[in-house]
């Protein structure tokens, strides 16, 4: 009754999707990372030798949505930091198109946010597209398995943006299970926000 | 422990209460006017779903939907769109009479954080209009994201009929639509929502006062169709079409409203203090062949609200307002329509189902004249101020609403009867139905093509329905001045820019009085455009205030060549 294309979407898409799927749980291991912090230190996956895993957050410096989430951050942080599950937040926003995504407003943003975790210019967008990360803000966690980073958990960093009381803290509950060795029960939430337009 | 109680008794025994709690408060959208208005669009967040999460959405000004623009005939307007999204968009400014290249249509893009500045003396007639995205092929996600808002056009024969102009309170806008909310209450990009959306409102409801309520409805669904009515029967009375006011007041019980179509109606509360009535869509009663007439209950178009009636708004009427509208005018205003025989010619025009042509598309995708939408063709050289009679023969077995850009038409026939009163007056989209049987539908309108001539940008004609025109139902026509001729040779250096260093404004000086501007960009360093200016006012200078510390590039197109020459400047 109605257009062909979109119809032929519907049935494509989900096949496509279900491959893509497949592929990354297969693949399931992300490589170390370097990229370079705001105070202009190189920042490594490596550079934390004691790191059981991590918390990655893409996220950008424009963003209303992933700017509801500085303060919960921040928390994250402070709270896994010292059980050796670093945070770190990656902004992998095309600059040469988003001007405001340029690492000397990501230096003001980390400024004025306060933020106490590195926030890591992927410039090439590389490690975004290891990652496959969709928008800003969304989480991955990745734990040392047999000196592997593991991907344990993506999507949403919990599901409130704006109203954290009654958030169902997906990120932080990923965590806690994998530091008492538990399997992660919710593995995959739906991430949304800004869309992270590749080059 | 007492109340959990008792909400549990009431929530069982007292449906019906618990449902009425459950409305929530028509948004009435904030409102502009005067000249000038600063549209910036960006991408936000928006509580939609009273409970879980916020829903992401794009929005101007505010958090999703754009603000109401009052304008008045006569006034030339400018407008300063700011793209901030992280995508191109364009902006289309619906039903107004305005040159090519300010229209805001798929050629018109502005880059992610440039300013584009269109500006146009408003011609249309006092009704209302709307803006929205234009981009192709994106057309369908950017309205889906609510990015849009009304233009309410004002003039001296409105202004001197006795109708309800109190915004909000007796002058209420309705924006119709539907979405599709996710498991996260996100916006799925499909062409029809479960979800019915009322001034982006679920279940809205609003206090009238117990006089007569004009109300500004706009269908912006991307494919729905709302046959609207109210719930005790009641009449109504069409006062305006697409495009301005009709002679007199059209008594209805229920009118059907297309996608990108406009009515304003008049209801009479008076006396009605403490009652209640609903606004609801009887879409029970449309075929299958009109859009949210369908039973698609699973597959991509399957949605809940498909051949259903459903409430569009809980109306509670309350007291009257000082000085109170309390009548329906028996007369409006005295409209000269175009005539069949003012026509310079007809032009025919088909549109159909794909079926049969194999190598264009699959078998139900849809086509006008035969072809899939092109950026870089152009279907018809129009003769300014031609009278033309546009004949649509439509063999696609489902029904399109129709819209062209640039004019306001008035409609001949519809399958060889004239229209119904109600339609009867400007309009800028029609209702081509689908055939019946194998008889094919034809829809005839004219329309003057007077005012605006630009043989470079072309106006649109597109099926409203946003995924249809995505997909390809589309066509262009440039609207051409035969007589101006050009004979201006270019040379080289036609202007020259001052001045250079330049911190808050640019100046251009033209070689010859003969020259002006068609367009003007400037472009950073990086080829990154930061500001769009099509036909600039060039006496008070380019304001570049805020740009910042950098290398510039000022291309200029020329007028009457159309020859684009750049300049670079420093802004320190």
């Amino acid at each position: 009754m109605n257009g062909s294309i979109s119809f032929t979407n519907f049935i494509i898409f989900p096949f496509i999707f279900g491959l893509f799927f497949t592929i990354r749980e297969t693949r399931g291991i992300i490589q170390d990372f370097t990229l370079k912090n705001v105070n202009n230190e190189m920042i490594s996956t490596t550079t934390y030798k004691d790191a059981k895993g991590f918390i990655v957050v893409f996220i950008c410096n424009e963003c209303p949505f992933a700017k509801l989430y500085t303060k919960r951050l921040n928390e994250l942080s402070a709270k896994y930091k010292s059980l050796n599950v670093p945070l770190l937040a990656i902004n992998s926003m095309d600059t040469l198109v988003y001007e405001d995504e340029g690492f000397k407003e990501m230096q003001q943003n980390a400024k004025a946010s306060k933020f106490n975790f590195p926030y890591l210019h992927d410039v090439n967008q590389s490690v975004a597209k290891n990652f496959d990360a969709e928008h800003t803000p969304s989480a991955f966690i990745i734990w040392k398995e047999q000196n592997q980073w593991v991907l344990k958990y993506k999507g949403a960093i919990d599901d409130n943006g704006q109203n954290t009381s009654i958030a169902v803290p997906y990120v932080a509950n990923a965590v806690d299970a994998l530091l008492k060795n538990q399997p992660v029960l919710l593995n995959e939430t739906l991430s949304f926000g800004c869309r992270i337009f590749y080059r | 422990m007492k109340t959990l109680f008792l909400s549990f008794f009431l929530s069982i025994f007292l449906p019906i209460d618990i449902n009425a709690q459950s409305y929530n408060n028509l948004w009435i959208p904030d409102t502009l006017s005067g000249t000038d208005f600063n549209l910036r669009i960006i991408d936000t967040f928006a509580q939609i779903v009273n409970t879980g999460n916020q829903t992401i959405t794009g929005a101007i000004n505010g958090k999703f939907w754009g603000p109401t623009l009052f304008v008045n005939k006569g006034d030339q307007i400018q407008m300063n769109v700011q793209n901030k999204l992280k995508d191109s968009i364009t902006i289309h400014w619906h039903g107004m009479h305005l040159p090519a290249v300010m229209d805001g249509g798929p050629h018109q893009i502005i880059p992610p954080n440039t300013i584009w500045k269109p500006y146009w003396t408003i011609k249309n007639e006092a009704a209302t209009y709307w803006y929205h995205p234009h981009l192709h092929e994106m057309a369908m996600e950017q309205i889906t994201k609510g990015i849009g808002g009304l233009l309410i056009v004002r003039d001296d024969k409105e202004k001197a009929l006795a109708l309800p102009r109190k915004y909000g309170v007796d002058d209420i806008p309705l924006i119709l639509t539907d979405r599709d909310f996710n498991s996260s209450n996100q916006f799925s990009i499909v062409p029809y929502g479960d979800s019915m959306l009322t001034n982006m409102t679920l279940r809205a409801k609003y206090e009238v006062p117990a006089q007569v309520v004009r109300f500004r409805v706009l269908n912006a669904a991307i494919e729905r169709s709302f046959n609207i009515g109210f719930n005790d029967g009641r009449t109504f009375y069409v006062i305006t079409s697409d495009g301005g006011l009709l002679n007199e007041p059209v008594a209805k019980t229920k009118y059907l409203l297309h996608a990108g179509e406009r009515i304003e109606i008049l209801v009479n509360f008076t006396n009605q203090n403490g009652s209640n009535v609903d606004l609801k869509a009887y879409n029970s009663l449309l075929g299958n062949n009109i859009p949210g007439g369908e039973n698609f209950v699973t597959g991509p178009f399957g949605n809940y609200l498909g051949k259903k009636d459903f409430n569009i708004l809980r109306l509670n009427v309350g007291s009257p307002t000082l000085n109170p509208i309390t009548s329906i005018p028996n007369t409006l205003v005295s409209n000269t329509y175009l005539k069949a025989a003012d026509a310079q010619l007809t032009r025919q025009l088909t549109i159909s189902d794909s079926s049969g042509f194999p190598n264009i598309l699959g078998p139900t995708a849809f086509l006008i004249n035969r072809k899939l939408f092109k950026l870089n063709y152009n279907e018809y050289n129009i003769p300014l101020n031609n009278t033309e009679i546009w004949q649509i023969t439509s063999s696609s077995n489902f029904g399109h609403p129709f819209h062209i850009h640039d004019v306001e038409f008035n409609i001949l026939s519809i399958n060889g009867v004239a229209p119904d009163a109600s339609q009867a007056g400007w309009k800028d989209v029609v209702f081509i139905p689908g055939r019946t049987g194998n008889t094919n539908s034809v829809v005839k309108f004219i329309a003057k093509f007077d005012d605006f001539a630009d043989p470079l940008h072309p106006f649109m004609y597109h099926c409203h329905i946003a995924l249809h025109e995505d997909e390809g139902m589309m066509g262009q026509f440039v609207v051409t001045n035969t007589t101006a001729t050009s004979n201006y040779k270019l040379i080289d250096d036609f202007f020259s820019i001052y001045p250079n260093p330049a911190l808050d404004r640019i100046f251009i000086r033209f070689n010859s009085p003969n020259q002006s501007a068609y367009y003007i960009k400037i472009i950073d360093a990086l080829g990154r455009t930061k500001l769009m200016l099509p036909q600039p006012h060039l006496e008070n200078g380019i304001d570049i205030h805020h740009l910042k510390a950098g290398i510039y590039h000022l291309l200029l197109t020329d007028q009457s060549s159309k020859t684009t020459i750049s300049r670079t400047f420093l802004k320190p």
